[in-house]
């Protein structure tokens, strides 16, 4: 927000904040609601997914009363545990792993690998979150550091979470598959004890999901707190919760909301988390550099 | 009409005719005033004693009620001084002050006629004397009567000159005497307290095995007396400030000087200095009335009845209160793992006392979601349990005609009736009601098929790790919320536990004790010196904790134990 204000005023600042609240507010929808359509699916078969859906948005309006320490103290408890269980996963299911399910590499040819799949970068929008970080961390100098780890452990769970799904099924099994992760929890079984353990990992989802939602929901009022100048965000936090709920309302089914997190979420993503986030900081580095060069220029002429 | 007044027309009744009462109800008797009390009174209107002892005494047997009043003594005497007699009076309350001190070092000395109070020196001692150009030049010390009397004539150890009647009158109301002499506008509180009081007994609440067995009493003298003997060290400060418009008791407030640091000091004094109660009875009390806004309702004082746990803390830099009255001092700022551990833990060998705290962690975990996750995984997530231990759930339950959730709670709410009846009762027949209550209820509980034995088990652990919580208040919460998990098990299986579980722990994350972060060794999960929940060996436990910011650092050398390279 500060760079794009650097960059161009007030008004680009109010723009890439509104651009951003946008995004934001969208893709946790989405994500919302599909998330609570795999849950109506394999657990809730009978309860109404509004239902479902009013439960995770009760919980992200309590916890955004709360500082937003707090919340990134309590990610700080569930990252460990959700990479253990995807380690667990990974290792428990090492027994049903084929090497033959990734044949053929590029079963759906170059250009649709390389091309049409890029929008599978989407998969990393969370590296958004990374923007607006800065003014959160207590230790600046380390911001480096922290981006690099975060990108690294994001990076090794998208792998394992691949190589899981890769090795376990044929590639047009997992594709028409309601979450391939839970189906490979399913097959985890020790003895005659432990044979079916996939609700536990559930649980742990359920958090990470959470998790997820309250962080880009306190992010999101956060922009709205800088560019609207507002003292307390607090009383917009039910007008925020409201708005993720009904943004999760909007696709009629499962259908649709898949369609657009698959194609539209996606290249979402793209255009504003990688492209308008590396444009702005490179025009801005570009800027500072300029300036520089000026005032090296106005002192020599002095 | 308004919303209020349709609702009030509908569930209340208004007599039509009010003549008919012949008598006025106080409406709100917390309006009611009466002008001329002055119980309770904060304002700083002090009334300066009177030269005359009889002005004195009636001035005070109008204070005291002492037409009504049966236990407070007015003892007129004749004082002797210098040879001179001067009418005195002496006032205490009957019951508070132990009276061989008072007939053996104050009647006597000063009713008797001795050779102190029989001399009869001049009126002015001459100190020095100089005489130039046949001038003498004297310097004279004038007779001073109550420097007289509190130096010469009552050989008490503490003795004090007041000059108002609200010092006075605390004086006495804790235990002391005053004495007025006739011509002085001052009077003496002399300490003669000797009510009877409980001795020191064994800790009753935090028994230990290897520590020792001595535990806070009521009178708060005998408890900073306890940790100074524990301290042993000048730097221990105990700082007295009275709680409460009336009863102003008397609290203390424990640092060690060279280790606290002086913003938790200050920040102790500024809560408690600022505290508008009438009454300060216990430390329970002034625990809710100085803790941080919560909403888990968490315990955020660490609540003691043994010296040497809040000498250990204290010598950590950490600050205690003391309440007179109250077998249990507060130590603050308290933090999570605090509750949880046990003051034996730094008795006993680093693994050992891992070991329990482990235990105690996993105590914690089954009070609070035992009985909610078995709801979830009976109600939705039934395919997690192995067929056979399904089946015989099933079949535990086939004779129960309830659902699950009245099952539970009807158990629960006996298991905590049980445990609520065993501390009332009379100590003897105690043991007796948890055996009765768990062993034949239970039992036959089953048999007439209102509950599955499969839930007596679930209930009896879940009542078993609750009792491992060394820490009672924080027991309590963890029991409280056990209901909570419950109705979220019931009502969306997993979903709600891992919901319910998330809010829970950013309630906790967000909570600050004294300013100190709740979980600090817990989340965040960095380095904060001296502040893990397991312990590191004896030899290692080199510093103080880190989040306490306490002028010195460590608490013991790098290598303590020097023996072992010599």
């Amino acid at each position: 927000m500060d760079i794009a204000e650097y960059l161009g005023g007030k008004t680009l600042k109010t723009f890439i904040g509104i651009v951003f609240i946008f995004y934001f507010l969208f893709s946790s929808s989405i994500l919302l609601r599909n998330f609570c359509e795999c849950l109506k699916i394999v657990y809730y078969p009978m309860t109404s997914l509004i239902f479902i859906i009013l439960t995770f948005i009760i919980v992200i309006c309590i916890t955004l009363h709360h500082r937003f320490s707090s919340i990134a103290k309590v990610n700080l408890l569930i990252i460990p545990l959700v990479i253990i269980s995807i380690i667990f996963l990974f290792v428990a299911n090492i027994k049903n792993f084929s090497l033959d399910n990734i044949f053929p590499i590029f079963g759906d040819g170059l250009f649709n690998t390389f091309v049409t799949g890029l929008g599978n970068l989407g998969a990393f929008g969370g590296i958004t979150l990374l923007y607006f970080l800065p003014p959160y961390l207590k230790e600046p100098q380390k911001m480096k550091k922290i981006y690099l780890s975060s990108i690294i452990l994001g990076t090794i769970y998208f792998l394992l979470c691949v190589s899981i799904i890769l090795f376990m099924f044929i590639s047009l099994m997992y594709t028409n598959q309601i979450m391939p992760l839970y189906s490979a929890a399913r097959y985890i079984e020790f003895g005659n004890f432990f044979q079916r353990l996939e609700s536990v990992f559930l649980l742990i989802w359920i958090l990470q999901m959470i998790c997820y939602l309250t962080i880009i929901a306190k992010i999101s009022l956060s922009i709205f707190k800088k560019i609207t100048n507002i003292r307390d965000e607090k009383p917009l936090i039910l007008v925020f919760g409201l708005l993720i709920f009904a943004i999760s309302l909007l696709p009629k089914n499962y259908a649709i909301s898949k369609f657009i997190e698959d194609y539209i979420y996606q290249y979402m993503v793209i255009i504003i988390s990688i492209f308008l986030g590396i444009a702005l900081l490179g025009l801005a580095y570009l800027k500072k550099r300029k300036k520089k060069e000026l005032n090296t220029d106005v002192k020599e002429n002095i | 009409m308004s919303f209020k007044d349709l609702l009030s027309s509908l569930f209340t009744y208004t007599p039509e005719n009010k003549e008919t009462y012949n008598f006025n109800l106080v409406e709100d008797i917390n309006t009611k005033s009466y002008p001329d009390s002055t119980i309770g009174n904060t304002e700083n209107k002090k009334t300066k004693i009177f030269p005359s002892v009889t002005v004195n005494s009636d001035y005070l047997k109008t204070k005291y009620n002492l037409l009504i009043n049966s236990d407070i003594i007015f003892r007129d005497f004749i004082l002797n001084a210098r040879g001179k007699q001067y009418h005195a009076l002496l006032i205490f309350i009957d019951g508070m002050v132990n009276t061989e001190i008072m007939n053996e070092f104050i009647l006597e000395p000063l009713m008797m006629r001795n050779k102190n109070n029989s001399f009869d020196g001049g009126q002015n001692r001459v100190i020095a004397e100089a005489v130039a150009n046949n001038i003498t030049v004297r310097k004279v010390k004038k007779f001073n009567l109550p420097n007289y009397i509190s130096s010469c004539l009552v050989p008490q150890n503490a003795i004090k000159q007041v000059s108002t009647f609200e010092d006075c009158i605390s004086g006495i109301n804790s235990g002391n005497c005053a004495l007025f002499v006739d011509t002085l506008d001052i009077a003496f509180d002399i300490e003669v307290k000797g009510f009877k009081q409980r001795g020191i007994e064994k800790p009753s609440n935090e028994i230990v095995i290897k520590g020792p067995h001595e535990a806070f009493v009521e009178n708060i003298r005998t408890n900073t007396s306890l940790i100074r003997r524990f301290v042993n060290n000048e730097n221990l400060v105990i700082e007295n400030l009275s709680v409460g418009n009336i009863t102003k008791t008397t609290c203390g407030i424990c640092y060690i000087s060279e280790l606290a640091n002086e913003d938790l000091i200050a920040e102790v004094k500024f809560r408690m200095n600022n505290l508008d109660v009438d009454s300060l009875l216990s430390a329970g009390q002034l625990e809710q009335l100085i803790s941080d806004s919560n909403n888990l309702n968490t315990p955020q004082l660490i609540s003691t009845e043994r010296p040497d746990k809040a000498a250990s803390y204290l010598l950590d830099g950490r600050v205690i209160i003391l309440v007179n009255g109250s077998p249990y001092a507060l130590i603050t700022p308290g933090i999570l793992s605090d509750f949880l551990s046990s003051p034996d833990d730094k008795n006993q060998k680093a693994l050992f006392s891992n070991f329990t705290k482990f235990i105690r962690l996993i105590a914690a975990f089954i009070t609070l979601l035992l009985p909610g996750l078995y709801i979830a995984v009976t109600s939705f997530h039934q395919e997690i349990l192995p067929t056979e231990l399904l089946f015989s759930i099933l079949a535990s339950r086939a004779n129960v005609p309830f659902p699950i959730i009245f099952e539970l709670l009807v158990l629960e709410t006996s298991f905590e009736l049980i445990r609520e009846a065993g501390l009332r009762v009379p100590s003897p027949i105690g043991p007796t009601i948890g055996i009765v209550g768990a062993l034949v209820m239970g039992q036959a509980a089953v048999s007439a098929g209102i509950v599955s034995p499969i839930l007596i088990i679930v209930v009896a652990i879940t009542g078993t790790a609750s009792f491992a919580i060394p820490d009672y208040a924080f027991g309590f919460h963890l029991r409280v919320y056990r209901f909570v998990f419950i109705f979220l098990g019931y009502l969306c299986g997993f979903l709600g536990i891992a919901l319910g579980l998330f809010v829970y722990m950013v309630s906790m994350t967000d909570t600050k004790s004294f300013g100190v972060p709740y979980t600090v060794g817990i989340s965040p999960l960095e380095h904060v010196k001296g502040s893990s929940y397991y312990l590191p060996a004896m030899e290692k436990r080199e510093y103080r904790s880190g989040f306490l910011n306490a002028k010195k650092e460590n608490k013991q050398g790098h290598i303590s134990m020097k023996w072992k390279n010599t």
